[in-house]
């Protein structure tokens, strides 16, 4: 008579003595392959984000002319595309010359945000996101990092240029 | 609990461990997402080399798993 242990089966077993044919054929040292093939591969995909980010170009735009300053009163925005036609971007003239531009791109989700001159800052309406009218800064709400900033200065032939969109 | 059990529950314990840390490759590839589109290199080359540090640590649980 052998001395190895009776392996013991559940009480299920007894009542529902079904046998499914493949039951048995994943072993816990073959799934645990898989999940460490699964994490090699996630990691293989991480390295490639990695050198997808150092190797991509972003484009930050040319400098060009957006609007004439005259046309912008004091306290006022205007809507305009920059860099390219798909980037919506909003200007506020804070001064005689004094003007800050940025994306209209909620760091969010993306909805479009517009200034609040009473409770001067910018809004986002989707989820109440708000930020610091100068800087972009998150002030509340859930946006995890400030407005895209659109460096913009009016030069000597009246008209307000747009010189490179910052990140 | 004799030495077959033990060696179950090891083994057993191993598989967790494993399973944890492909959950924390989950994690780490969204914090990867959020480097890139943030454009914050730095943040995307630490959270690869985790990733693989990671990965070869997954990796020698498996070697240590009964067969």
């Amino acid at each position: 008579m052998s001395d190895e242990p009776v392996p013991v089966r559940p009480v299920w077993r007894h009542d529902f003595p079904y046998e499914a044919a493949a039951e048995d054929e994943v072993t816990r040292r073959e799934f645990t392959r898989y999940l460490v093939l699964g994490a090699g591969a996630m990691a293989a995909g991480n390295v490639g984000i990695a050198v997808w980010t150092q190797l991509r170009s972003i484009n930050t735009g040319e400098p060009r002319p957006i609007v004439a300053l005259a046309d912008v009163p004091v306290g006022e925005t205007y809507l305009f595309r920059y860099p390219s036609d798909d980037d919506p971007a909003i200007l506020l003239r804070l001064g005689d010359r004094d003007v800050v531009a940025f994306s209209q791109k909620c760091t969010h989700l993306g909805c479009v945000v517009f200034y609040e001159s009473e409770l001067e800052r910018w809004h986002c309406p989707c989820h109440e996101g708000n930020f610091e009218t100068r800087s972009g800064r998150v002030i509340s709400g859930p946006p995890p990092r400030p407005l895209g900033r659109i460096e913009v200065e009016p030069r000597d032939d009246g008209q307000i240029w747009a010189l490179g969109r910052t990140v | 609990m004799n030495v077959v059990q033990r060696g179950r529950r090891t083994s057993s314990a191993l598989a967790v461990y494993v399973i944890i840390l492909v959950a924390f490759q989950v994690f780490l590839i969204t914090v990867a997402v959020e480097a890139f589109v943030t454009d914050e290199e730095g943040l995307a080359w630490a959270t690869a080399a985790v990733s693989v540090v990671v990965a070869a640590g997954a990796a020698l649980f498996l070697r240590w798993l009964r067969p």
